[in-house]
């Protein structure tokens, strides 16, 4: 499998924390992002509904206190093993280009 | 907000479902945190590009996924028809630019017309089952007993509610506020099917005189004055009107509340005392009333009770009510009578506006031909290698719908700006005008009307482009038949273009010339540089008619002493407003007894100075002075329009009449003066009679006029005529400064709102008519420069060039103008309603379009064609 999409894996990554929803989801990714990405909503949640297509996540229960217009998220087995795999693969990444002397002598 | 979450509907359910709410909420933290006006409108445009770009990608994967269905290797060549749909239209990024931009300003300006027709005529009422609302015998005024009476009269009618504007002071909350109120039957919120939001709503005991001292306050009211306490609700509050100084808050209605008539803030209860006869009951002020239709019942079976009722009471009153209305009494749906006037022009736009959007079309057509065209080669190539007919359609079509997608998502996203200016632009009495924007229904007629115009102007096109014979084109035989077959189609295109614009342009032409003649007419008056203000002291202030004598006496003398002011005076109602004061009048000359109707003539009371002021002339006698004081015989003013009336061919002067009853002295009329448009512009003036309030000492709110000398700014001069007003008291609130001309000119906004609008659409439909002239006329001089070359060669004139290459988008035009003047004709009456002493078949504006539509098409084709003139015959002659 090729790589996948970076926001799909930013999404991933925000439901390694646990369950979540839409509005909560943008607002960790923008914290984590800083200015260096512009979240559009409508085109983020087309990623959040393909990853909901594709089984990496799944609807669940909300908490009782929650807002009943919301939907919760959480990661799937196989959501978390494409995560893991992603992770790796940027890792190893990140190691060839650090042996290429990309990242200065840190 | 509201904008947003119809955008939303475009997205497919399985991001609105379970993402809708988010994408809301985020909207709107973002808004908040928002530093300017600036940031928030780059946040909602960047908003608004989001959804539609999803919408775009979504929607573009169903429709392809739908077309290719069931195909094997589907997907992969609608990937591929999209891949060379995006790269063909990239590579011509002007034609690309006009195709997208001409269907968005179609589509646009189309979706923009319909939400407004949307709101005024097709969204139900926001009240509980509004189709049984109705709206009962507008012509006539009723007095409270009447609507009482009429309920049990009339059992198609489940209540029966009064509506009557009322003013009321608001003081001892901050400044002292002239409040617009309304009077309304005990039963109105009930007949509506809505309840205040905070507290309770009348009972029918406060529907008697003495229990009456409540009120219900509008949501905007209470959080102005009362700082949205929810406390205020059982508190007595300082809102005095003539019958109480002070009431008890009951209840406030909810910020969604559409009020019936309107934008009062205060609702009171219309009292009266149980079983007061009608024709005992003072209350003739009761101007609009609202039903609720029994279950099962219809208009027709109301409208006939209300007109027995009618007839009833006519027998009984027929001094009070004219016999000719009883046979107009009815009943008409709620929904109609608030479109009023302004629903049929709706119609007429939104059918103007369609015309527009099918030139649109048609010039998107003949792009594309043109385009199809230049692409055969390239086509032959295709079909050569074995591409089907169909799969070449296919692959245009995807093309045109491509561009007709992004048309469609850019006419929204215009139509959002072009709902708020035509809000910003609509008089404020335009009907339901808060109600105008984009919603679901709104962007279901965008959709489809972007899915038809894609079809219509690409399937033509598409076809065509399609039907290509390889060997030929390849050959290089093939240009010259097929081209004369396009050129043929291009020409009836635009001859069809020609036709349509008529009938548009025609439409606004009459709306402009209506709005001319409107506004040209003599208002009777000269409002420029005459300022208007009216102090409406708090009820309780000045205990009766002779201490408002005085306190408005003190405020002339004030006011006249103001530096810049030349004259000043007062009057009860201004010219150009649409209130009315009349008495039954007995009128010398004219019979009096039983079966005659007394007339009941209008009136306004003024203070001396007042014709002067305004500018009105003296057409015989003398005007009112300071000398008709209170001991002085009753002296009455008469307009031109009475005089003609009641004494034609006679002097007016020194004739007597008398008002209420034939008792007491008579009035004797010292002067006549001339016709004033006292009802608005485009109402032809009634007969009018003028007292002064020395004569007629009443405690009534007078509006203060007064004249700047030369030149002067009139509103420049606003501070010190409030501060002379507040000199003579400081606690009167003074309400509507303005200068008297803009009063008078505002009579005319709704039809100079129509116009500009519909003035707008004949612009722009001439605008894409004359490109398609344009575009037709150029596309034939460049495929018969070689021929205009040889001509020129062999020595034909430039002016026989010149004829020739005009003649046939010539021929077309006025074709077109001919089907189009038959078709104006013939629809120009459904503009009837809204048109000024000017016939829908108005020859004026028929020829005037005629020739507007020729020089605007002669100039659109003359400039190509001097290009055909000008060519070169040795080059041209090189290139062949």
């Amino acid at each position: 499998m090729g790589p996948i999409h970076p926001l799909e894996f930013r999404i991933l990554m925000v439901l390694t924390a646990g369950p979540s929803y839409g509005t909560e989801i943008v607002r960790r990714i923008e914290e984590a992002e800083g200015d260096r990405m512009t979240l559009y909503p409508a085109n983020l949640f087309r990623r959040v509904r393909d990853l909901l297509d594709r089984g990496w996540i799944e609807e669940c229960a909300a908490p009782e206190d929650a807002d009943p217009r919301r939907t919760y998220v959480r990661l799937t087995e196989a959501g978390h093993e494409v995560a893991r795999a992603e992770a790796r693969r940027l890792r190893d990444l990140v190691r060839e280009a650090a042996a290429n002397q990309l990242l200065g002598n840190a | 907000m509201r904008g947003y979450r119809a955008l939303l509907l475009l997205l497919p359910r399985t991001i609105r479902g379970p993402f809708g709410h988010d994408m809301e909420e985020l909207l709107r933290g973002r808004l908040e945190r928002a530093p300017g006006r600036w940031s928030r409108g780059r946040i909602w445009i960047r908003a608004c590009t989001d959804v539609l770009a999803a919408a775009l990608v979504e929607r573009w994967k169903r429709l392809t996924g739908w077309i290719y269905k069931g195909r094997r290797g589907g997907m992969d060549r609608w990937t591929q028809d999209l891949g060379q749909a995006v790269r063909t239209l990239a590579r011509t990024p002007m034609l690309t630019a006009m195709v997208v931009g001409t269907l968005a300003l179609g589509i646009g300006t189309a979706t923009a017309t319909f939400s407004v027709v949307s709101a005024v005529l097709l969204k139900p009422l926001p009240y509980d089952e509004p189709e049984r609302l109705v709206a009962v015998w507008p012509e006539q005024n009723f007095n409270t007993a009447m609507v009482r009476d009429l309920q049990e009269a009339a059992p198609a009618l489940e209540t029966v509610s009064g509506i009557s504007g009322w003013a009321l002071t608001l003081t001892g909350e901050g400044e002292p506020l002239q409040i617009e109120g309304a009077k309304v039957s005990p039963g109105h919120f009930r007949t509506l099917g809505v309840r205040p939001a905070l507290g309770r709503d009348f009972t029918l005991e406060e529907g008697v005189p003495g229990a009456d001292a409540v009120a219900i306050l509008s949501h905007e009211l209470w959080v102005r004055a009362f700082g949205a306490d929810p406390d205020v609700v059982g508190r007595t509050v300082e809102l005095a009107s003539n019958d109480h100084p002070r009431r008890t808050v009951i209840g406030v209605m909810s910020p969604d509340f559409r009020p019936v008539r309107g934008d009062p803030d205060v609702w009171i209860p219309l009292a009266l005392a149980a079983g007061t006869p009608v024709e005992d009951d003072e209350t003739w002020h009761v101007n609009d009333r609202v039903a609720r239709l029994a279950p099962g019942a219809t208009l027709e079976q109301a409208t006939e009770q209300v007109r027995a009722f009618a007839r009833g009471i006519q027998a009984r009153m027929d001094q009070t009510i004219q016999a000719s209305r009883v046979e107009t009494a009815a009943v008409t749906p709620l929904r109609t009578q608030k479109a009023g006037a302004v629903g049929p022009v709706m119609w007429v736009a939104l059918g103007a506006v369609s015309l527009v959007l099918l030139i649109a079309c048609a010039n998107v057509a003949n792009l594309l031909l043109a385009r199809g065209e230049a692409r055969q080669g390239d086509l032959a190539v295709r079909a050569a290698l074995g591409a089907g007919r169909a799969r070449v359609t296919r692959m245009l079509l995807v093309e045109t719908g491509l561009a007709g997608l992004a048309g469609g998502m850019a006419g929204i996203l215009l139509s959002f700006g072009l709902v708020r200016l035509v809000v910003r632009l609509a008089p404020p009495a335009f009907p339901r005008l808060d109600e105008i924007g984009v919603d679901g229904l709104v962007l279901g007629y965008a959709l489809a009307a972007t899915a038809l115009a894609s079809l219509g102007a690409g399937l033509v096109p598409a076809l065509r482009a399609s039907r290509v014979d390889a060997t030929a084109t390849l050959g290089g035989a093939g240009r010259s038949t097929s081209g004369r077959r396009r050129s043929r189609l291009t020409t009836s295109l635009v001859g069809a273009e020609i036709a349509l614009a008529v009938v548009v342009v025609v439409g606004s032409g009459l709306m402009l010339r209506s709005l001319h003649r409107m506004t040209s007419e003599d208002p009777g008056l000269d409002g420029a540089g005459v300022l208007v203000l009216q102090p409406s002291p708090p009820e309780g202030r000045y205990p009766d008619g002779e201490a408002f004598h005085q306190y408005y006496a003190q405020v002339l003398e004030r006011v006249r002493a103001v530096p810049g002011v030349e004259t000043a005076s007062a009057i009860h109602l201004l010219p150009g407003t649409t209130n009315n004061w009349s008495f039954p009048t007995f009128i010398e000359g004219q019979e009096v007894g039983p079966g005659r109707v007394i007339p009941s003539i209008n009136f306004r009371v003024v203070w001396p100075g007042y014709f002067e002021t305004v500018g009105m002339s003296l057409l015989g006698g003398r005007t009112l002075t300071e000398t008709d004081g209170a001991d002085a015989l009753p002296a009455v003013v008469v307009n031109q329009a009475f005089a003609d009336r009641f004494w034609p061919g006679q002097d007016a002067v020194g004739k007597e009449l008398r008002v209420l009853s034939t008792e007491g002295d008579p009035h004797q009329v010292v002067g006549v003066v001339n016709d004033v448009r006292q009802q608005g512009l485009g109402i032809e003036p009634r007969p009018e009679m003028y007292f002064t309030h020395a004569q007629m000492t009443w405690n009534m709110s007078f509006w203060v006029v007064a004249r700047m000398r030369g030149g002067d700014e009139p509103l420049a001069r606003t501070a010190d005529v409030r501060e002379a007003v507040w000199a003579v008291d400081a606690d009167v609130p003074i309400t509507g400064v303005e200068e008297l001309s803009s009063v008078v000119d505002r009579s005319a906004a709704t039809t100079r709102f129509l116009a500009t609008v519909l003035g707008a659409f004949g612009a722009l439909a001439l605008l894409l008519a004359s490109i398609g002239v344009f575009g037709v006329t150029a596309y034939g001089v460049g495929r018969r420069s070689a021929e205009f070359g040889v001509r020129i060669a062999l020595g034909a004139s430039r002016v026989e060039v010149l004829g020739s290459a005009l003649r046939g988008s010539l021929a077309a035009v006025v074709a077109g103008l001919v089907v189009g003047l038959a078709v104006a004709s013939l629809s120009s009456g459904a503009l009837s309603s809204a048109l000024y002493e000017i016939e829908p078949s108005d020859p004026v504006t028929f020829a005037g379009v005629a020739a507007l539509l020729l020089v605007v098409a002669a100039a659109a084709a003359l400039v190509p064609g001097w290009r055909a003139s000008r060519v070169d015959p040795v080059t041209v002659l090189n290139s062949e």
